[in-house]
């Protein structure tokens, strides 16, 4: 029946809604239900079209009933796309927020022989999170002395340890320069590698 | 509610019983048989987004389409059991979305009485959700507990959720202070 495939989609976006993660994108149904669409829409050209743009609905119940049954579907069919993609954005900026980049995001999915990565975001999500990023990194720039991602937490210290789990490079601190290297251990400032710690290059050694 | 949000577009997908009142050649597949034609007086379940608006569709003088009626989760079975002992019927087993359906259908019917009966039985039960919620990180209330806890649906899961989190918060803001 019309709709079903349309409330599988809206059953991934609630599923979606309680995962820490993102989902792979349903391409496959997406498509299924824009064909729905277009199907009913090609159902509907063929009903109207004897009437020639002259079409009583009093005249004629049956047809009346059928395209308002059409247009219904329709309807239903594009509140549930746009549930779901919205579903799925919102998760994406929140993600971005909490500091996920457009690489940590469609790497997500690895196959399991591990040569081939499948995104679990759909192209034109990829590019949403790309565009996001930007924006959310220039309304961030205003501001130089906080940072707007960071975490809420007040610190209980201002250094902390921290033992470096993947190669960083060098970053500027206010004590000078000092270069990441994997498996070295570090005294540093809180504020200085929060970021780096919340992207899984460094961990925080409790004290 | 919003256009976007997921519950309501799930509630919106909630099967309800009607019967078509016209003769209609191409809608066969509404019955599971799209090469006939849809007669008059053919009982239908179909979703309260189709269903609602044809109920509510007529052009000019004529009768609308389609005669829409109380889904068997509303029934009067269900309802004189609620009547008897709200915390008794498992509401997860008559709907997912029984509340969702029940507000849908007041909105249609003058119910006085089912408007009355799920009043209450929201109230008693949102209680017991509530004590639920409290218990559960302490072992909860014992085998009941999940008996009752796996009735509950969409709305009372929602509160129940809530519920929970905010006594979790709750706990973990007192332990904080005390460092």
């Amino acid at each position: 029946m019309y709709g079903d495939t349309g409330m599988k989609l809206v059953q991934h976006a609630k599923r979606t809604q309680s995962l820490a993660h993102l989902p792979p994108y349903q391409t496959e149904l997406v498509r299924a239900v824009t064909r729905e669409v277009r199907d009913l829409d090609k159902d509907v050209s063929e009903l109207l079209e004897p009437f020639q743009g002259s079409f009583d609905p009093s005249a004629d119940q049956a047809v009346a009933t059928t395209l308002l049954v059409n247009h219904l579907s329709m309807r239903r069919n594009k509140r549930c796309l746009l549930a779901y993609h919205r579903t799925r954005t919102e998760k994406l900026e929140e993600l971005v927020w909490n500091g996920a980049d457009v690489v940590d995001l469609s790497g997500q999915q690895v196959r399991a022989d591990g040569a081939t990565t499948t995104s679990s975001l759909s192209p034109q999500e990829e590019e949403y999170v790309r565009q996001y990023s930007d924006l959310l990194a220039a309304y961030k720039g205003q501001w130089t002395d906080i940072d707007l991602t960071g975490s809420l937490e007040p610190p209980r210290d201002l250094f902390i340890d921290v033992r470096v789990l993947k190669d960083a490079g060098e970053i500027q601190t206010e004590y000078g320069a000092i270069t990441l290297t994997k498996n070295s251990q570090f005294y540093v400032r809180q504020g200085d590698v929060e970021r780096l710690i919340a992207q899984g290059y460094l961990q925080k050694l409790s004290g | 509610m919003s256009y976007y949000d997921v519950d309501a577009i799930l509630t919106d997908g909630e099967k309800v019983p009607c019967t078509f009142e016209l003769e209609v050649p191409y809608l066969g597949h509404l019955n599971n048989a799209p090469s006939q034609v849809l007669k008059p007086g053919t009982p239908l379940t179909l979703p309260l987004w189709l269903a609602e608006l044809l109920a509510l569709a007529s052009s000019g003088d004529s009768s609308p389409p389609l005669t829409l009626n109380i889904p068997p989760c509303l029934g009067t079975a269900v309802l004189s059991a609620l009547k008897a002992d709200p915390r008794a019927v498992p509401l997860r087993d008559q709907s997912v979305h029984l509340y969702g359906v029940g507000v849908r259908m007041l909105d249609l019917f003058d119910e006085k009485e089912l408007s009355e009966v799920l009043r209450r039985t929201w109230t008693v039960r949102a209680g017991d959700v509530g004590l639920h919620a409290r218990k559960a990180d302490e072992g909860g209330l014992g085998g009941q507990q999940e008996e009752f806890l796996r009735g509950l649906e969409e709305w009372e899961r929602k509160l129940f959720r809530r519920a929970h989190e905010g006594v979790k918060g709750a706990k973990e803001w007192t332990e904080r202070v005390k460092k």
